[in-house]
């Protein structure tokens, strides 16, 4: 996955922390997808979906944090959609723990991710720079 | 069935390929489909509960589908795996949702369901005596299509 300039809203710790889950979910991906003996991967990708789990709560809870302190109008339905993306990882979560750490699972999961993490910063978080820049572009 | 209802998952698709995929696309010249007999590579058939009820179906040439999951992933893919299978899969349910927001300000109350993914198989539908339409869609990738099969609740 390439991180894009054009992905910037203007806010460099949203900025930065998007960069981070970009670089992340990529890495994700291609130790996932690269030629090798899956076990020889697994410990890796379970690390790498730990910290996921983790940085994208610490991620959508600092972007609210932001948003409620330059009063973003909808903050409402942002929550709402980061509470959709935090469910929709961790019920990949339990799948892999109650399934096992399958190569064609996780797959899946990786092509879920990429998509929603894409529609996350190429989209939804656009708006919240469009609102910082109509009020001036005070960050 | 009425523009509306094509113009909503025309334009939710045209945002999602330009904002995920930088990729304009272009309306083709909607047709009138008795029922339809999948033949390209890939499809994807998202359910619409509601006050529209039916199917939407999107069919991609194989290579398209392809090249769609290179741009986000900036990885080659040879095969359409389930990598690429959940990615595409993910997109369409964006679009879904999308359309459903922009069904909403039309008055129309519609829930998509979890899209499901064919590869290579298939499929005839049909949805009784009613019609569908065709609405093919150009992008510099590819040519798609996108089937709606769409009944507005009595």
């Amino acid at each position: 996955m390439m991180w894009k300039e054009k992905y910037k809203i203007g806010v460099p710790l949203i900025d930065q922390q998007h960069e981070e889950l970009f670089n992340r979910v990529s890495d994700f991906i291609q130790t996932v997808r690269k030629e090798g003996a899956w076990e020889a991967k697994l410990e890796k990708i379970k690390a790498t979906m730990a910290f996921m789990q983790e940085y994208v709560v610490v991620h959508f809870d600092e972007e609210e944090v932001y948003q409620a302190q330059i009063q973003y109008p909808d903050l409402e339905n942002h929550k709402q959609a980061h509470a959709k993306f935090k469910e929709a990882v961790n019920g990949y979560v339990n799948r892999l723990d109650q399934e096992g750490y399958s190569e064609e699972l996780m797959q899946e999961f990786g092509g879920k991710l990429m998509a929603w993490l894409i529609m996350h910063v190429a989209a939804t978080d656009q708006k919240i720079g469009e609102y910082v820049e109509s009020q001036g572009g005070r960050i | 069935m009425k523009a509306e209802y094509v113009n909503s998952f025309y334009q939710a698709t045209s945002d999602v390929f330009q904002l995920m995929l930088d990729i304009q696309a272009e309306r083709g010249t909607l047709r009138l489909l008795e029922d339809m007999v999948l033949s390209k590579d890939a499809s994807v058939m998202l359910g619409v509960t509601g006050d529209l009820r039916g199917t939407i179906l999107f069919t991609f040439p194989k290579d398209m589908v392809l090249e769609m999951v290179k741009i986000m992933s900036g990885m080659e893919m040879a095969e359409i795996d389930s990598f690429v299978s959940s990615a595409i899969g993910e997109v369409a349910n964006i679009i879904g949702g999308n359309a459903v927001t922009i069904l909403a300000n039309h008055n129309y109350a519609c829930d998509i369901a979890t899209p499901q993914v064919l590869v290579g198989e298939y499929k005839s539908l049909s949805v009784g005596n009613e019609k569908a339409l065709l609405l093919p869609l150009i992008t510099s990738i590819g040519e798609f299509e996108i089937a709606l099969f769409l009944k507005e609740k009595q």
